[in-house]
């Protein structure tokens, strides 16, 4: 078992001189069996993540290993859906899933392809070009999930899903992660989407690793707290502050005992997501055996 | 995963094997494929009938003219209905073998590769277990094969015509071994052109990413290929040459150069004396020459600039995978 499922190590790659690199020195690490969420506002580099890892594009500066290896050389492992979900449009579903069969010999399971597409209730005779957005979802997941992956990347898989069928894949997710150790890394700027299926989280602002490591760490390292505006939060690492009136509220990473003038409770994922985004300069923060580099 | 894979050797044979890349490309490209196979049965066709029944029916015709006799007379220069019809179903067959090089690189630079990088298909097939170095061999494999299947097969049928048929080319056609069409549906051209297209297609996909520029560059690229080649030509093999005293030699083919030649065997320009004795003599000009190439030149002609042709092929699809590699990790 391949321990690591995705390390990055000062991981940068841009495009084009002029523009600001769309990855720069990121660094973590992702367990194998782990299901991740990467979080970030649009640009933040999460699809340029997914294709470095998928082995689509060359790594720039740093160094990426998937599975134990180069991305090129774990092509046969990785499962990737991009975000436009590209399929062949004059296909039908059922020559998709052979396309799928045929490159993918050693690989293919075909029950677990068809489960995916039983669940959208796709006939399989239908063109991919006939298909709604969603439905198209359905056969590009049921294509990366019937090669049986070791690591699933998907990018903004849940777009096009109705709540119903956004419900009923993250269930198919997590049932094929659990039965056979897939780790898989799911992107969304959707953070609602995200919440409770995942047990890693990856937080991308501006091309950096702004938050890494497992969930209920992450969560646990944050206090929501609130007080009255004058309240002092020192010495605790403040990530986001708001003052409303004489009421103030905050993110913060509690270095010991918090006050005694302050309320405080757990923040959601959704709270601790946000607060990182309205502050983009708040300190990086990397939990669970990630080397920790200097941001 | 650890148990599928550990019993998994890593230095097994590269998966999917070539027979199942060969279907995936059938598979999502068949309607080209079909489409070529249509062309190459019409193509066929064109040139069996005009073999067969529109010879005889142009014969036939000529003969109930009156025209036929050993020298072409003078009042059957204008073809009849079933001369007509055999002239453009003949020349139809030779179009679709000039034409294909031009599909090719339409096809290749458009479609197959071209439009899979536009809209991420490329990457799909990228992200099953095929390297994209193999997805590439794959699709210029297949399509390879029956190009160079096909065009051989019309080239044949276009030679079994151009031999049974030479005298009513010559009597009521215009044809000559050496013009452009005839020439390249004659011999390996063809099939060379086809493949220069493929591979130029393909590279200017892979350069462009985009459906429209791709097509466009690429059918570019092969017209200004094919027109430096065909202006270089005649000088691929060396021409005979024939010299005249008395006014410029016959013209017995494909004309390279021509001019005036001296006493001491200058090549000269032509001083444009005419019959004036005296201007021959100030200029010095004994005799006329032509450089041409003789029909048995047929041969030579075709196979250097066929090796020609494939070397470029090669060179462009080389530069393909090249692309392809720096695109990708």
């Amino acid at each position: 078992m391949t321990e690591t499922a995705i390390e990055a190590a000062a991981l940068g790659r841009s495009f084009g001189r002029r523009r600001r690199p769309a990855l720069d020195g990121c660094a973590f690490r992702l367990p194998a069996g782990s299901v991740c969420a990467l979080v970030g506002p649009n640009g933040a580099g999460k699809s340029t993540l997914l294709a470095l890892a998928a082995g689509l594009l060359p790594v720039g500066e740093g160094a990426l290993t998937v599975l134990g290896g180069t991305p090129a050389a774990a092509r046969e492992r990785v499962g990737y859906v991009a975000q436009d979900k590209p399929l062949h449009p004059h296909l039908t579903v059922g020559e998709t899933l052979r396309f799928g069969r045929e490159l993918n010999p050693r690989r293919w399971d075909a029950r677990a392809a068809e489960r995916v597409v039983d669940e959208g209730a796709l006939d399989r005779g239908t063109k991919i070009r006939a298909l709604s957005g969603g439905r198209r979802t359905l056969v590009a997941l049921a294509l990366a999930l019937g090669k049986r992956p070791e690591l699933l990347l998907l990018d903004e898989p849940m777009a096009d899903l109705d709540p119903l069928a956004r419900h009923r894949l993250t269930a198919t997710l997590m049932a094929d992660a659990a039965e056979h150790g897939t780790t898989v890394v799911m992107s969304s700027h959707v953070v609602a989407e995200l919440d409770g299926c995942c047990d890693h989280l990856l937080l991308l602002g501006a091309g950096r690793v702004r938050l890494a490591g497992p969930l209920d760490d992450l969560l646990a390292a944050h206090r929501l707290v609130t007080g009255r505006a004058d309240a002092s939060l020192a010495p605790h690492t403040v990530v986001e502050s708001r003052t409303t009136g004489r009421q103030l509220t905050a993110l913060v990473r509690p270095e010991g005992p918090l006050g005694e003038d302050v309320q405080s409770a757990a923040p959601t994922l959704e709270e601790l997501v946000l607060a990182h985004l309205r502050a983009p300069h708040a300190a990086a923060l990397r939990l669970g055996g990630t080397r920790e580099v200097a941001v | 995963m650890t148990a599928v894979t550990a019993e998994r050797p890593e230095a097994a044979a590269p998966a999917p094997g070539p027979r199942a890349l060969v279907r995936t490309v059938l598979l999502v490209h068949r309607s080209a494929l079909w489409f070529w196979a249509m062309l190459v049965a019409v193509g066929a066709g064109c040139m069996l009938w005009a073999t067969g029944p529109g010879a005889d029916a142009a014969w036939a015709e000529y003969r109930a003219m009156g025209c036929f006799s050993d020298q072409p007379s003078l009042g059957c220069d204008m073809p009849g209905l079933a001369a007509g019809r055999y002239d453009t179903v003949a020349s139809f067959g030779s179009a679709i073998l000039g034409l294909t090089p031009f599909l090719a690189a339409a096809w290749a630079g458009g479609v197959l590769v071209g439009r899979e990088l536009e809209n991420g298909t490329a990457r799909l097939a990228w992200t099953q277990s095929v390297t994209p170095a193999r997805w590439l061999a794959a699709k210029l494999a297949l399509p390879a094969v029956l190009l160079t299947g096909g065009t051989l097969l019309l080239t044949l049928l276009h030679r079994v015509m151009w031999a049974s048929d030479g005298r009513l080319w010559a009597t009521i056609g215009s044809r000559q071994w050496y013009q452009s069409y005839v020439f390249e549906a004659n011999g390996t051209l063809a099939t060379a052109y086809a493949l220069l297209g493929l591979a130029v297609g393909a590279l200017a996909g892979l350069l462009l990413g985009r459906t429209v520029s791709a097509l466009g560059t690429a059918v570019v690229a092969l017209a200004a290929l094919l027109s430096a080649l065909s202006w270089l030509r005649p000088f691929l093999w060396p021409a005979r040459t024939l010299v005249a005293e008395d006014g410029y030699p016959p013209y017995p083919g494909p004309v390279v150069d021509e001019g005036a030649v001296t006493a001491t065997g200058a090549r000269v320009a032509d001083p444009l004396c005419g019959d004036s004795a005296r201007c021959l003599a100030d200029t010095g000009v004994t005799g006329y020459y032509r450089d041409y190439h003789p029909s048995a030149h047929f041969w030579p002609l075709q196979l250097v600039e066929t090796g020609i042709v494939l070397a470029l092929t090669a060179a462009a699809t080389l530069a393909a995978f090249r692309m392809l590699r720096r695109r990708l990790p």
